[in-house]
């Protein structure tokens, strides 16, 4: 799995260190997909990624970047 | 665990505990025509007919409740879980279909309770390969993403 990678880990810790199953009720997944996700082994889909990036409060390219664009 | 996990396993336990009652009932009546003679068995096996399909709508609306309980990433592993259902559904119905043609070719008709049998035994295994292939599933979700 790939190019895509995330900053939720980051961003978790950065938001009063938000647990795993928090952010998965905000973002309307379970948690076994926030671990997922934070070991980079899924890529969400557009709208689940909007979604973790609403429940951090943050532009979804602050929580997903694609590494080509930057030159990773 | 993940609700779909709890899912799978709750359907795999009642796979096996229908595995084992279906084959100790086998072994004690020694014959599989038992089924067909004993009318108390024969209105066991209607009540489990029945009842399996139940029990099993009524977990999955248990475990699967709240809409956060099951997600995307579940819902690709239950696409790729069908997929295995699917094909075990259809090698056993094979099975059945070449054996049954196989030994009762000569008299030209095939005992009625094999019907049960035939429906009892898919039943089984699509619990059983649906809940292997979601474990499956999640396995290699978390080994390759």
């Amino acid at each position: 799995m790939g190019r895509i990678k995330n900053r939720i880990r980051r961003l978790r810790f950065d938001h009063n260190e938000m647990t795993q199953e928090e952010l998965a009720n905000k973002a309307g997944c379970t948690r076994q997909t926030i671990i997922a996700l934070e070991q980079n082994k899924y890529v969400p889909s557009i709208e689940l990624a909007f979604r973790v990036a609403r429940a951090f409060g943050v532009p979804l390219e602050e929580v997903f970047q694609d590494e080509d664009s930057h030159g990773g | 665990m993940a609700p779909l996990q709890k899912r799978a396993l709750y359907s795999f336990i009642i796979g096996l505990v229908l595995t084992i009652a279906f084959t100790a009932v086998l072994i004690a009546q020694g014959n599989i025509t038992a089924f067909e003679r004993d009318p108390n068995l024969r209105l066991i096996m209607y009540a489990v007919l029945v009842g399996v399909p139940l029990v099993y709508l009524i977990l999955v609306n248990l475990t699967l409740r709240k809409p956060t309980q099951i997600d995307e990433r579940d819902r690709l592993i239950m696409e790729r879980s069908s997929r295995a259902q699917w094909l075990a559904v259809i090698f056993t119905l094979v099975a059945w279909t070449i054996a049954l043609n196989e030994i009762y070719r000569d008299q030209g008709q095939v005992p009625i309770v094999f019907l049960q049998l035939i429906f009892m035994s898919t039943l089984i295994i699509s619990t059983l390969a649906q809940s292997l292939g979601i474990f499956v599933s999640y396995w290699e979700m978390n080994r390759n993403g």
